[in-house]
């Protein structure tokens, strides 16, 4: 093809796809044909399928444009079509409508008229149509083809009438080759090494070095991170801390293990659902967790559960469909043929789950997985064996117990045990006297008769009796006035009416300040309390999953340890220990309050209607034996004085676990060695970190279609199901989310490897093959190079799914290894490289930025995983916006090593994002994101020149320089040869020379700014180095790591 | 920079050609338009850039009170409320609304009338809460719309909202689009500033977040650029101790000769945008601090706006650093101010609350009109949503809560092009719901685009196949009634 060729081709671009279609590359076709997927869909997607298009409801004129029967029918290519769109936009007819505000332009007109000249012949969308592995083209420069890849790219560019570019020098390959397999700089030796290494293979040795290295594991897992929307806080309201590193942490060991990407995929999907999930398997599933989540107060959890799904759905639908099938949200896909109804089909599959609804604010919301590290796992399996040989033992003894127990109620110590009950250190006790009597309080020991309030009533119960109430009982000022770190007991025998009514039994706690104080709470016929500085996300409530059967006395306490955690509550029932339902932690400032202690209601007509009797408060945690001793108190009585014949075998029972627990230090010790055993268990637990993972709920997957998208607008119920125009499933696959992810690894799926090819393709490239990465649509771009990526893709499904080969073939290939420059006149004709006329140069993403002044400085440590850590960060950045009651409030730096870990380990909170890498355009990881912008602003500028981590790896750079060599060349080169791999032109010394005479100069003659510039950072400046010469230095470092060379790949 | 005086109704558009012509040659602005960086998404010279006409306003200062501030205590006097104290809502009135889950167990909804007084002010007559006796006085010169309602009923979704047009995050916000569809109008300043205001009070401080001034669809460089109170007013601004301007310029000079010669040698356009920007950002070290400076006002800016505007980070200090923002030519100031959430305890926050806010808005207003600034500034105030007029809790004569209220609530603004002294739309007795002129949240976007110059369907963004815009899909309308 000859050059002038071109002209139509570039007269096309603004037209057909300014917006979208086209994008920046030349879509025009040599011989001048028309080709429907490439020319005329884009245009008819862009301008007419609005209102004639897969929308039913948008539809106009009952004409649809999008489906060949359909328009073939309406008969518009009989001359219409051509017609309307001809008027003129005056004319009332005219296609399309002036107030749409989308005219086509004269060029587009053209093209539709060819079109319908030629017949109208429409194909299907290209990214829909199972990919074929093409043949591959004929090129004149054989030469320069190292693999497949190069041929496809060279076809292209010699019909554009333009030749590659040389190959890169070794020193920028290097660096290239490095900074996109590992994310970091190469060592300087390394570059030197294959600078200097004769062998044919030099090259790919290098690659494969790479490739084996832990850093290309954790760069990958970056990229991919974006995607997951992967970060470290739950993102709404609060946006407490997430304890969901070890996801991070197995997406890194999947890019290392090279897992294949059909099985990291259906893992992430549906590790849970495997036939036996391995912990990795399920620690996948993390993925499923990453979305934003809430628990602010007033929330209604339909709506949220609504839109989590959504989440999930559009997520799914941007990473492995490259598809926006949120579109089809509210109502049919404008663009795509994706149904509203197959959108809730999808949703459905993501939407049967247990994850709650509110995070609880917590960091390990459930279902969680522990992930016991591996150095403890030993242990782990040991202490299993011993807690159960000592549960075995006490259990033994139990059994054993009834004979020794008869003799213990005849001896003596039985007659003194009766006051074990743990009195004369009450703090409270509130009894009862009769019908109308006041009651008889003891209050830290002092003894008074207090007046019942009005509406009181009294009934037969335990020790003098029961009161009951539609409002308080009973009002004491000076009781009960616990602050959060005090330990303390409540207990009581109620007798409850069977009803569901909620109320508290007993109570300090003022309504009208955020609930603060604490109560014995009953609700559902359930006890446990309320312990609270601010309703209801500084507390905590903790309530008994049994119900009290209704009209029988029953003993019931709470006990609290101080500790502010739930595990620091427990609550009995007849002295027997109750498993409880965590209903709010995370509770944190003070509880202490003015309003008095009250027995009965804390409000008129929230009263529990329940009757209390021997209210007792302790200002400490009574443990279990004492409980029971409480609750056994008067069968105790009943026992010493009667033996245990006359008692029934409930009764024998209950008295018989007391005693064990109270009494016989046999069974004791076998208790205290399950608890501590026990206690252990919990230890490795709670130090091993927290797999969020996700878990199906009961029943069938299923789904509403919802009204314009809206929670409270359910329409129809659909079963879960993929979309129409996609490949069906594999027959008789069930329908599960398993099923959705393997389906994604059919064959004749056309998305999921063109979708992940491009994607890494565009890792390395900067652009995709398909620009708009997460929109392979009809109203997504169309790809530069069709061929290529098809090839690609069925290289990738061929190859198992292989990403390490993939990117082997890409970096061995001649396209990827040419040289970045390029002259203007090349540049005219190519100015985006999306005709890879060059090799890629683009400004590296924040995490490399930062990254390569770590690792060219020496200060980088190179640990893999574990928790995310906080570097430097000016102050304020947290809390100039989250809730003071938020976790992640106040940021706390780190110290030492962990102010030098890879950027990808940075804690990420989603309402204030790092902020040196979100001024570098790093997405705030709400949603998925497939691809960066890419923005250059002064901000980015500020960063790289005055943030104090780079500040601080600069000096640690001129250090490294300044003890390499006394030369001043050489040390100029170990710093440019860190950074950008090469050493410096003569021009370039004799630049930095001068700025360094200048700095030397201003330096010395300024003794404490040299020493100011020093102390910049945590990591001390060597003090045998003169500081005006360090200074200096630390300067031309910085100036070095702001170079655009430096920023850019 | 431009010329705060001239009130040439083109002037706005030759601004932007101005800048059309920066952009193509790749210079100019920040956090904005700078970015010849058209992969990111910006149609240059397309429709979807405004001014479409005229522009009444160039700039805007938008005070948002996060929380939500209960107007019948401040806004929309309801004195009947008195013989309903402690009485049920009717069920009529409330008909199915939906509550939050704060309130929706709740046995009772006690109304709560205000217990405060209200004052008429000027020619319109607007009656005010006694806490605001100095708005008062510019009343009119003020637009007030006590019939805004909202979709959201919780403080997330409403505030992203009232920011965005979307109750989901991820959409770009007033701000941005503002700095998207106009530029800038400065040489070495943000177009878009957020500043947040540190409430004197702090009982009950809500969320707000970064993302509720990003950039969303549109490219990065539009989002709003944090003002902060302490520390370098913009992040990073500040050279590191012991470097000084000097040494700074020295280090730039060889940066950039050393940028020239790659740029020679591999021709990327890239290279020589990086180099003007390291200059802005040069340019910017002097700017800023020169605009953070206060000690260049005189005595009638501290006797007009008080002596708290002194302190960094107050409302009142935000109030002044954003007249002095508009005036060096920034497009869109956002100020944040919180602590307005009151569920419990109105009678003892409102005073806090209305300290802070009322002498600044009346200073702030009369300071731009003194400076010939105030006709083509256009000011906002509100919240995300209003308040229940029944009680959250207890209730006595004294002291009430209120719960969220999406149905109605009142904002104001002024200056800019919008109608002064008048009182838009009527709610029930209750203010409960609305009785005339409803006012949407779409409608009340498009209105500010319209005061700016621009057709809410014509500025637009390219996203996942669709144009996106600020004001949703369903149909919205700027409210002629409000403009003058």
């Amino acid at each position: 093809m000859v050059p002038g060729a071109l002209l139509p081709l570039l007269l096309l671009v603004p037209s057909a796809g300014l917006h979208s279609a086209s994008g920046g590359v030349g879509t025009g076709h040599a011989s001048g044909e028309v080709e429907f997927g490439r020319d005329v869909r884009p245009i008819l997607s862009e301008h007419c399928f609005a209102c004639h298009g897969p929308d039913e409801a948008a539809r106009e004129g009952d004409l649809r444009l999008d489906e060949e029967a359909a328009a073939r029918t309406a008969g518009v290519f009989e001359g219409e079509l051509v017609r309307r769109i001809s008027l003129g936009a005056d004319h009332p007819a005219h296609m399309p409508p002036v107030e749409l505000g989308k005219p086509l332009s004269a060029e587009q007109v053209q093209v539709l008229t060819d079109w319908v000249a030629a017949g109208a012949p429409y194909d299907r969308h290209w990214s829909f149509r199972t990919p074929e592995r093409p043949g591959l083209p004929e090129v004149q420069e054989q030469a320069w083809v190292r693999n497949p890849v190069d041929a496809f790219v060279l076809a292209r560019l010699e019909e554009e009438g333009l030749a590659p570019a040389p190959e890169a020098d070794r020193r920028s390959l290097a660096r290239r080759l490095a900074l996109d397999l590992t994310g970091l700089p190469p060592a300087p030796a390394e570059v030197e090494a294959f600078v200097q290494d004769p062998r044919p293979d030099a090259y790919e040795r290098l690659v494969e070095r790479w490739l084996a290295s832990d850093a290309w594991g954790e760069h990958r897992a970056r990229g991919w991170l974006d995607v997951a929307r992967y970060a470290d806080t739950h993102g709404i309201h609060f946006d407490n801390y997430r304890d969901i590193w070890p996801y991070r942490d197995w997406v890194i060991e999947a890019f290392t293990a090279d897992v294949p990407y059909d099985t990291f995929s259906i893992e992430q999907l549906a590790g849970d659902l495997l036939p036996e999930p391995t912990i990795p398997q399920r620690v996948a599933t993390g993925y499923l967790r990453c979305n934003i989540t809430t628990n602010e107060g007033g929330l209604i959890d339909e709506e949220y559960k609504v839109l989590y799904a959504r989440d999930r759905t559009e997520s799914f639908g941007q990473a492995w469909l490259g598809l926006t099938v949120g579109c089809a949200v509210c109502h049919d896909h404008k663009y795509d043929p994706l149904t509203q109804r197959e959108f809730y089909g999808l949703s459905a599959y993501f939407d049967n789950t247990r994850v709650p609804i509110r995070d609880g604010n917590a960091q390990d919301p459930p279902p969680i997985l522990r992930v016991t590290p591996p150095e403890q796992r030993a242990r782990l399996a040991t202490l299993t064996g011993e807690l159960e040989a000592a549960r075995g033992a006490r259990a033994a003894r139990e059994a054993s117990a009834s004979e020794d127990l008869a003799a213990w109620l005849a001896s003596p110590e039985a007659a003194r045990a009766v006051e074990r009950v743990p009195a004369g250190e009450e703090h409270l006790i509130v009894r009862a006297a009769g019908a109308g009597a006041p009651a008889q309080v003891v209050l830290e020991g002092a003894a008074r008769e207090v007046a019942l309030e009005e509406g009181a009533s009294w009934e037969e119960g335990p020790s003098g009796g029961g009161l009951r109430s539609e409002g308080a009982s009973l009002v004491l000022p000076d009781a009960g006035d616990f602050d959060t770190a005090d330990a303390f007991s409540c207990s009581a025998w109620v007798r409850l009416q069977p009803n569901d009514r909620s109320g508290a039994l007993a109570s300090r706690m003022d309504m009208g300040n955020a609930y603060r104080g604490w109560d014995l709470w009953l609700q559902g016929r359930r006890v446990g309390t309320h312990i609270i500085a601010a309703w209801p996300q500084q507390a905590l409530k903790v309530v008994a999953k049994a119900q009290v059967p209704a009209e029988r006395w029953t003993h019931v306490a709470i006990t609290y340890d101080g500790s502010a955690k739930v595990g620091g509550v427990r609550v009995y029932y007849d002295g027997v220990e109750q498993e409880v339902n965590v209903e709010a932690q995370g509770l944190e400032g003070s509880i202490r309050t003015t309003v008095p202690f009250r027995l009965g209601s804390r409000t008129p007509g929230n009263a529990s209607g329940a009757a209390v009797a021997d209210l007792r408060l302790h200002a400490r945690v009574l443990d279990a034996g004492e409980v029971a001793s409480l609750a056994l108190a008067p069968l105790l009585t009943d026992a010493v004085a009667q033996g245990l014949e006359p008692l029934d075998e409930g009764t024998r029972s209950s008295l018989r676990d007391w005693w064990l627990r109270a009494v016989d230090e046999d069974w004791q010790r076998w208790d205290g060695e399950a608890q501590r055993l026990d206690g252990e268990r919990r230890a490795i637990e709670a130090s091993s970190p927290t797999a969020h993972v996700f878990a199906e709920a009961e029943g069938a997957p299923m789904a509403f279609v919802l009204d314009r998208g809206e929670y409270d607008r359910r329409g129809e119920q659909v079963q879960p199901g993929t979309p129409a125009f996609l490949p069906p499933m594999a027959s008789g696959a069930p329908a599960s989310r398993l099923a959705l992810a393997e389906w994604l690894f059919q064959a004749d799926h056309p998305l999921t490897a063109r979708v992940a090819v491009n994607r890494f393709w565009q890792e390395l490239f900067g652009t995709g093959l398909v620009a708009t990465s997460g929109d392979l649509g009809l109203s997504g771009e169309f790809p530069s190079h069709p061929e290529l990526l098809d090839w690609l893709a069925v290289e990738f499904r061929e190859s198992g799914w292989r990403v390490k080969d993939l990117f082997r073939l890409l970096v061995t290939s001649a396209t990827y290894r040419q040289a970045a420059g390029a002259p203007a006149a090349k540049r005219a004709l190519d100015g985006d490289n999306r005709l890879l006329s060059r090799g890629p140069r683009f400004r590296m993403d924040a995490e490399m930025i930062r990254d390569t002044a770590l690792a060219a400085s020496g200060l980088l440590v190179p640990e893999i995983g574990g928790p995310s850590v906080r570097p430097y960060q000016p102050p304020g950045v947290w809390e100039a916006v989250a809730m003071r009651e938020s976790n992640t409030h106040t940021y706390r730096m780190d110290a030492g090593e962990r102010l030098w870990r890879r950027s990808m380990y940075t804690l990420w909170k989603r309402a204030a994002p790092p902020a040196s890498m979100e001024i570098f355009d790093a997405p705030n990881r709400e949603t998925c994101a497939v691809r960066r912008i890419r923005t250059n602003t002064p901000l980015q500028a500020l960063v790289t020149l005055n943030d104090p981590q780079f500040v601080e790896a600069a000096r640690a750079l001129a250090v490294r320089a300044l003890r390499t060599s006394e030369s001043y060349a050489a040390r100029m080169d170990a710093m440019m040869l860190g950074l950008a791999s090469r050493p410096l032109a003569d021009e370039e010394l004799r630049t930095c020379g001068a700025v360094l005479a200048d700095l030397r100069a201003h330096y010395a003659a300024e003794p404490e700014a040299a020493k100011a510039l020093a102390e910049v950072g945590e990591s001390p400046a060597p003090e045998d180095l003169p500081a005006a010469e360090l200074a200096a230095w630390t300067m031309l470092a910085n100036m070095l790591m702001n170079l655009d060379e430096v920023v850019t790949k | 920079m431009s010329d705060p005086g001239h009130t040439d109704p083109l002037a706005g558009v030759r601004e932007t050609l101005t800048r059309r012509h920066f952009l193509r040659t790749g210079s100019h602005l920040l956090g904005g338009a700078a970015l010849a960086n058209l992969a990111a998404g910006r149609p240059l010279g397309s429709d979807a850039l405004g001014p479409h006409f005229a522009p009444k306003a160039k700039r805007v200062i938008y005070l948002h009170m996060v929380g939500g501030p209960p107007q019948m205590d401040l806004f929309d006097p309801k004195p009947g409320m008195v013989d309903w104290y402690d009485k049920d809502l009717p069920e009529s009135v409330r008909n199915g609304q939906r509550l939050t889950t704060m309130t929706s167990g709740q046995a009772r909804f006690p109304i709560a009338p205000s217990r405060f007084r209200f004052d008429r002010h000027g020619e319109c007559g607007m009656e005010l809460c006694e806490l605001l006796p100095n708005l008062g006085k510019t009343a009119d010169k003020m637009c007030f719309v006590r019939t805004v309602h909202t979709d959201a009923i919780n403080h997330e979704p409403a505030i992203t909202f009232l920011q965005t047009g979307n109750q989901l995050t991820g959409r770009p916000c007033l701000g941005a689009w503002a700095s998207y569809g106009l530029g800038s109008m400065n040489d070495d300043l943000p177009t878009f500033v957020v500043m947040v205001a540190r409430p004197t009070n702090q009982e009950q401080m809500q969320a707000i977040s970064a993302r509720l001034w990003a950039a969303g669809a549109l490219p990065g460089a539009h989002a709003g650029v944090s003002f902060r109170s302490s520390g370098d007013p913009i992040l990073f601004l500040q050279n590191p101790d012991g470097v000084s301007d000097a040494v700074r310029r020295r280090t730039l000079d060889g940066i950039a000769a050393l940028n020239q010669r790659l740029l020679d040698d591999l021709g990327d356009p890239e290279t020589r945008t990086r180099m003007e920007q390291y200059e802005l950002a040069y340019r910017m070290q002097a700017s800023v601090p020169e605009l953070a400076d206060l000690t260049t006002e005189g005595e009638h800016t501290w006797s007009l706006y008080g002596e708290e505007a002194r302190k960094p980070g107050t409302f009142a200090n935000s109030a002044l650093m954003a007249r002095r923002m508009v005036e060096r030519g920034v497009r869109f100031v956002q100020v944040y101010h919180n602590n307005w959430d009151t569920h419990a305890n109105v009678a003892g926050r409102l005073p806090d609350q209305c300290r802070d806010i009322d002498r600044p808005c009346h200073a702030l207003i009369l300071d731009l009109e003194r400076r010939g600034l105030l006709d083509e500034t256009l000011i906002v105030w509100g919240g995300e949503f209003g308040r229940t007029i029944y009680s959250q809790g207890g209730v006595s004569r004294e002291n009430y809560g209120r719960d969220h209220h999406p149905r109605c609530f009142t904002m104001w603004m002024a200056g800019g092009g919008i109608r002064p002294g008048h009182i838009h739309g009527e709610t029930d007795e209750f203010s409960y719901n609305i009785v005339r002129d409803p006012v949407n949240v779409h409608d009340l976007h498009a209105t500010f685009l319209h005061l700016l110059g621009m057709d809410h369907e014509r500025l637009t963004v390219r996203h996942q196949g669709l144009d996106l815009r600020l004001t949703g899909v369903e149909p919205a309308r700027p409210i002629p009634a409000l403009m003058a």
